[in-house]
């Protein structure tokens, strides 16, 4: 409402202005402090009568009334005049800005003189109904200013007929009371302003050049106060000032006059004005700071032309500026040097300055007893620093004159004396002295010295923490998968084999995997049905047997059993029939000998046919050789088969072929105590191993490839994987090695799985598994995967260990085998049987 | 009184079922301490039959099925085992114990049994030291009939009438002989031998109506042979069980009997065929040593279905009575195949009890639950399909592996094995049996 109440006025200036601008306000004078003694007159008169005001009261009264009906500040306004200067003054001061009461002053002067036109058609009904019917017509701003143009058009057509006859009592007072000379010049003043409205508007003029005519202009009037007149009239004359009447008239006018009060003086004229009811009405509401016009409505409702509220799409023609939507550069720069000044400290937060103040106002302390010792510290560099610790205070014992109970008697000085080697160990580091006075007492010799050896301490003894790393043994271990992902393997012992009288040494399985032939220290070799584990055939061989191998030509029913010094190949008559005859049929005919035998060949080695009696066992051919024979082996396609005889110095090494029935000594030079050989399976290669080392032969380029370096004291077996480029070696030193022949010639794996001595090794054909034989009466299984990514490294995994074979003279295990296609193996103790575990 | 005793554990209602119409008891459920033994039960059921049933005077044991499954433990354990609430009302059926097998004899042999089959009164076993043998049900030994030169492996009677009896027998010779036995004359002719096979045989069955043999071996091939006989100058073969015979009569036997060749030879296992037998007129089931079960057309000589194990197999046996197969394999578990089904595990169940390699199973003629095992472990097992964790009866005798085992005639079940016997146990089956093929 205030706000309306404020615009409301703001309109109604502008209307004044407007209405200056047509030339309708006349008022000269711009003088302020004139204005405020028109004011201050006004003022008096009301405090000086009491009954005029009164008059005044019911007139203004009854003129607002109809023109608004009843108002209610209209009544209290009119209540308010009888309290005087001081309400007065409480309106003025009411107004809130300067350029409001400036305001306010502007529209006295206009609405003064506007007011002046129109007091003597006030009373006038017509009019007032139209200003009635004009408000009531139109609501708002707007209607009221349109409200005030009407009522000006109709003052304009009013003031022409009825003006005459209601001003002559005006024009009676004046003219009664003002100077001749002055009075001609009032009556002008007057009947200027009365003139026809026709001859007016006819003439061009406009009211307020009528109203001039004082052609002084616009200046302080007091420049002419030494003068008798007061200005020119238009044509040059001087205008005299009016005779002011000495205080004797202005009391009879006073007392006479009853529109006194309402009797201004105009300025610029000197003469003498009576104030319209309507102009004194309007000069009480300014005074009271309420809006000039009283018919304007400032509670009118408001209509809302532009709509208040934030649109989303504004009705603007012209899209927002590209500004509006940039960062300002200039605020970033701003802020960018604001947070540059709190960084470097310059500038402060509110917070830090209030934080300042607070530490400004706190009490400081001070480490006074703070030792050096921090400090000293820090300049070591030591960190997590370990003080040494403090020396005990000194208790009674220290004491010059301890109680008796503290010196030491004769047993403890006994003890004393005997620990004098370890002085450390001493209860006490001193010996309580008792001396009469503090006199007595003499300096302490190892003063020097503990003070030397305290400092010693210090400097040479760091007591600094030391970080430990915890590892715990089990992060070290590799990650293993579990046995369980890894199956099938042998877990559990199936069959047994019995039937030999002594230690089984080796076995061999046929390629089929239908039977076993094992050889013993009984002198026999027995053939076995493996799922039965019944002995098919025993075959006396007259020797140790070391050594037995199934030859891997499946066209022929053949087996390498190593007897002592005989090598002999057994036909065991099990398998195809066929097979059996036709290897008989092809071990009967003797191949002629293409040459002659070398002597080296000759003295180590005689080939034979087996006599009748051998024959019907099955022995078809005899190869005796020079010294014991332990180890017999097949190549892969089953025709050469090699031979080892550790103590053969420079011809340990054999080699038949079994077509054509002669031998070779492949190497001229003895390398060591040869203790086996083997045949890659794909490649023509031999490895040859002794006691420490392998080599690697080429046969077809003849020379040596490789020499893998075992590390080890004593090979006893090797195998190799089916692949050919992994070998596991047996050691007798408790180990087996993993050679990876494409990674190195240093082992890859050392894996000490047995508790003894390692005496056979194996490889299964089908299934990544591998097993070891040992003294320790046991046989450990293990996942050996090969990948055939160059990169990946053998995955090897301890699976299991089967211990079912006991022990004999120490001897546990001789010989381990896997099954041709079943993850089974076999294993050949010393304790007379052949083990199957599947 | 239940009440008192159901103090510590609840109570749980059963209803007793039974199939055997002579036993039946009302059927009204009864509520009885959950943590009940098939003891317990045995004596409610024989108070109830006491009750309801004048012709049954003397008590019976019974043998309780829940859940298709024998009762062996107290029966909450079963219960909750089996997951299901003790609030339900429990279907208990009953069945008359399977009496227990009478041993009857033991039949003393000059090596490892390898070989057995019954048929009507007659007990044909192979052997190791390449005879077959021939003996009575009474235990009386009849024949010893030389003519193999490698360990028989496998037996199997042809037909049998009163006067003449025909028998194949496979040997580790690669051969498989087809003998007539003339009774009257006790006269045994081998009529055929039967070659092809490039490896020593291991397994042969005759079809049903005795058309048609199959033989297996460790060539991994399957051949299916006749069985008819041309009729050939009979000459009597030498009965005096005189093991050693010259090879040049044993040469002249051959050349005098005729050779036989396969009539069809299938392809497909990799490894040696251990088991062959008939399941329809024309079509064979055989496991082998690669872990695989193959189910093979007889007509059209394909594969019909193969089935994988993880274990190379060593005998199985078929029963026509429930369309499934029992394996042994080198382990020591018995796996219940469904050959034709699917769907879901191909292990129906699992029977655990033996320790060490299965050697030998065999299916019951007459009941459909019931088989014949033996194993390693020189023990002979008689199971319940229904009962997988432990078997009915051991039956004892043998003291080394058992290599074979038949039930060919249910009144006797027969096992041989490395301790050079076969042992005989008398079958007494159950009242309600029909006296089937007992007709010597």
């Amino acid at each position: 409402m205030a706000t309306n109440k404020v615009a409301a006025k703001r309109k109604l200036e502008k209307a004044v202005i407007n209405e200056k601008a047509n030339g309708s306000t006349s008022l000269t004078s711009d003088n302020e402090s004139e204005d405020e003694d028109l004011l201050q007159t006004i003022s008096d008169n009301d405090s000086t009568d009491g009954e005029d005001q009164d008059l005044s009261d019911e007139d203004s009264d009854g003129y607002v009334e109809s023109i608004e009906g009843d108002s209610n500040e209209e009544d209290a306004s009119g209540e308010e005049d009888e309290s005087g200067d001081e309400d007065e003054s409480g309106d003025e001061e009411e107004g809130t800005d300067d350029s409001e009461a400036e305001d306010e002053e502007g529209t006295d002067e206009s609405d003064l003189e506007w007011e002046s036109d129109e007091e003597e058609s006030a009373d006038e009904e017509p009019a007032d109904s139209k200003l009635n019917e004009a408000k009531t017509s139109s609501n708002g701003k707007l209607g009221g200013k349109f409200k005030i143009d009407k009522v000006k058009g109709d003052k304009i057509k009013d003031t022409g007929a009825p003006k005459g006859p209601s001003k002559s009592p005006a024009e009676d007072k004046s003219s009664s009371d003002i100077v001749k000379g002055s009075e001609s010049n009032s009556d002008e003043a007057l009947q200027g302003k009365s003139e026809p409205p026709a001859d007016e508007y006819a003439a061009g003029d406009t009211s307020d050049e009528e109203d001039i005519r004082n052609t002084v202009g616009n200046i302080p009037m007091n420049w002419y106060d030494e003068y008798p007149h007061i200005g020119y009239d238009s044509e040059g004359k001087r205008i005299m000032r009016p005779k002011t009447g000495d205080t004797l008239d202005q009391f009879l006018k006073r007392m006479e006059d009853p529109n006194f009060f309402r009797t201004v003086k105009d300025p610029q004229t000197g003469q003498e004005v009576v104030l319209s009811d309507r102009d004194v009405e309007l000069i009480k509401r300014l005074q009271s700071g309420k809006i000039p016009d009283a018919s304007f409505d400032d509670t009118a409702p408001w209509v809302e032309y532009f709509t208040s509220d934030v649109m989303k799409t504004p009705l603007r023609k012209f899209p927002e500026h590209k500004k509006s939507f940039l960062p300002s550069k200039s605020e970033a720069a701003r802020v960018s040097k604001y947070v540059h000044h709190l960084k470097m400290g310059w500038m402060k937060t509110r917070q830090q300055r209030a934080e300042e103040r607070q530490k400004k106002r706190e009490k400081n302390f001070y480490m006074l007893w703070g030792t050096d010792d921090n400090a000293s510290e820090e300049m070591r560099r030591i960190h997590n620093h370990l003080p040494a610790p403090k020396r005990l205070l000194p208790g009674h014992a220290e004491s010059y004159n301890p109680p008796a109970e503290y010196l030491f008697d004769e047993r403890e000085m006994r003890q004393w004396e005997s620990m004098a080697d370890t002085p450390h160990k001493r209860k006490l580091h001193f010996l309580p002295q008792k001396y009469s006075s503090l006199r007595a007492v003499p300096a302490y010799s190892r003063y020097i010295r503990e003070r030397f050896l305290r400092c010693l301490d210090l400097y040479m003894c760091p007591r600094a923490m030391k970080m430990k790393l915890a590892i715990q043994p089990e992060d070290l271990l590799p990650k293993l998968p579990s046995p369980k992902d890894l199956q099938p393997f042998p877990t559990t012992l199936a069959v047994v084999y019995e039937g030999h009288t002594d230690m089984v040494r080796t076995i061999s399985l046929d390629m089929k995997g239908q039977f076993l032939i094992s050889g013993s220290d009984d002198c026999t070799v027995k053939v076995w049905e493996v799922a039965t584990g019944r002995c098919m055939r025993t075959i006396n061989v007259g020797g140790t047997v070391r050594s037995v191998c199934w030859c891997p030509n499946q066209s022929l029913s053949l087996v390498a059993v190593a007897a002592d010094r005989k090598l002999l190949l057994i036909n065991p008559g099990v398998g195809d029939n066929l097979v059996v005859a036709k290897t008989d049929a092809l071990l009967k005919e003797i191949p002629e000998e293409s040459s002659a035998v070398p002597e080296r060949v000759k003295t180590a080695v005689q080939w034979e046919q087996g006599n009748e009696e051998e024959w019907s066992y099955g022995i078809r051919v005899v190869v005796t050789h020079f010294k014991e024979i332990k180890q017999v082996t097949w190549h892969g396609r089953g025709d050469y088969f090699s031979s080892v005889m550790p103590e053969g110095a420079n011809r340990s090494v054999l080699i038949h072929q079994l077509s054509k029935r002669r031998s070779q000594v492949p190497f001229s030079r003895s390398k060591g105590l040869v203790q086996c050989v083997l045949f890659h399976p794909i490649q023509p290669m031999l490895f040859v191993a002794t006691q420490r080392h392998i080599r690697v032969y080429d046969l077809l380029k003849q020379k040596m490839t490789k020499k893998l370096e075992t590390f080890a004291k004593w090979i006893s077996s090797i195998a190799i994987h089916p692949n050919g480029d992994n070998i596991l070696v047996g050691t007798y030193d408790r180990k087996m090695l993993w050679f990876d022949l494409d990674l190195s010639t240093e082992p890859y794996k050392a894996l000490r799985l047995h508790g003894t001595a390692v005496r056979g090794v194996a490889f299964h054909k089908r299934y990544p598994l591998f097993a070891s034989a040992s003294d320790d009466r046991s046989v450990i299984v293990s996942h050996g995967m090969v990948y055939n990514d160059l990169l990946k490294n053998p995955l090897i995994v301890p699976l299991k260990r089967l211990a079912y074979h006991d022990s004999n003279n120490d001897f546990g295990v001789f010989d381990v085998i896997f099954h041709p296609t079943q993850p089974w193996v076999f294993s050949a103790g010393a304790d007379k049987t052949v083990r199957l575990y599947s | 009184m239940a009440s008192e005793q159901g103090s510590g554990q609840g109570q749980v209602q059963i209803r007793f079922s039974t199939k055997q119409e002579q036993y039946a008891v009302p059927d009204i459920p009864f509520a009885v301490p959950s943590g009940i033994t098939p003891a317990e039960l045995n004596t409610l059921l024989n108070q109830l039959l006491s009750e309801n049933r004048t012709d049954i005077s003397t008590p019976v044991d019974f043998d309780f099925i829940v859940c298709k499954e024998f009762l062996i433990q107290p029966l909450n354990e079963l219960l909750e085992e089996r997951n299901i609430s003790s609030e339900e009302v429990v279907d208990v059926e009953y069945v008359e114990q399977h009496p227990t097998p009478e041993p009857m004899d033991c039949l003393m042999h000059d090596d490892w049994v390898s070989a057995v089959q019954v048929r009507n009164g007659w007990i044909l076993t192979g052997c190791y030291d390449n005879t077959l043998h021939l003996w009575t049900k009474s235990g009386t030994h009849h024949l010893t009939i030389p003519g193999h030169s490698g360990p028989v492996k496998a037996v199997a009677w042809v037909s049998l009438t009163p006067t003449v009896g025909s028998f194949v027998s496979v040997s580790h010779d690669q051969t498989a002989m087809l003998w007539k036995w003339n009774i009257e004359e006790n006269s045994v002719d081998c009529i055929h031998v039967c070659r092809g096979h490039e490896r020593s045989l291991e397994c042969v069955s005759v079809n049903h109506n005795s058309t048609l043999m199959a033989t297996g071996g460790w060539d991994t091939l399957l051949k299916i042979w006749t069985t008819s006989m041309r009729e050939t100058v009979a000459v009597p073969a030498q009965s005096t069980g005189d093991s050693d015979e010259s090879d040049a009569k044993r040469a002249k036997l051959e050349l005098k009997s005729h050779i036989k060749t396969p009539i069809m030879t299938l392809k497909g296992h990799k490894e040696a065929i251990s088991s062959v037998v008939w399941t329809d007129t024309q079509e064979l089931a055989t496991a082998s040593w690669d872990h695989t079960l193959r189910l093979w057309d007889g007509e059209l000589g394909g594969i019909k279905t193969e089935i994988a194990g993880n274990k190379p197999f060593f005998d199985m046996s078929y029963s026509a009575l429930n369309g499934t197969v029992v394996t042994a394999s080198a382990d020591r578990h018995i796996r219940l195949y469904d050959l034709r089904s699917t769907e879901g595990s191909l292990v129906k169940s699992m029977f655990t009890s033996h320790t060490k390699w299965v050697q030998s199973v065999k299916w019951s003629t007459t009941d459909e639950h019931l088989f014949l095992s033996g194993a390693h472990d020189s023990q002979v097992l008689l199971w319940d399909s229904r009962s997988p964790k432990a078997p009915l009866y051991n039956l004892e005798g043998h003291d080394d592996k058992v290599m074979c085992c038949d039930w060919s005639n249910p009144k006797y079940m027969v096992s041989g094995g490395a301790d050079k016997t076969v042992r005989i146990f008398k079958s007494r089956n159950a009242p309600n049996k029909n006296e089937e093929g007992m007709d010597d």
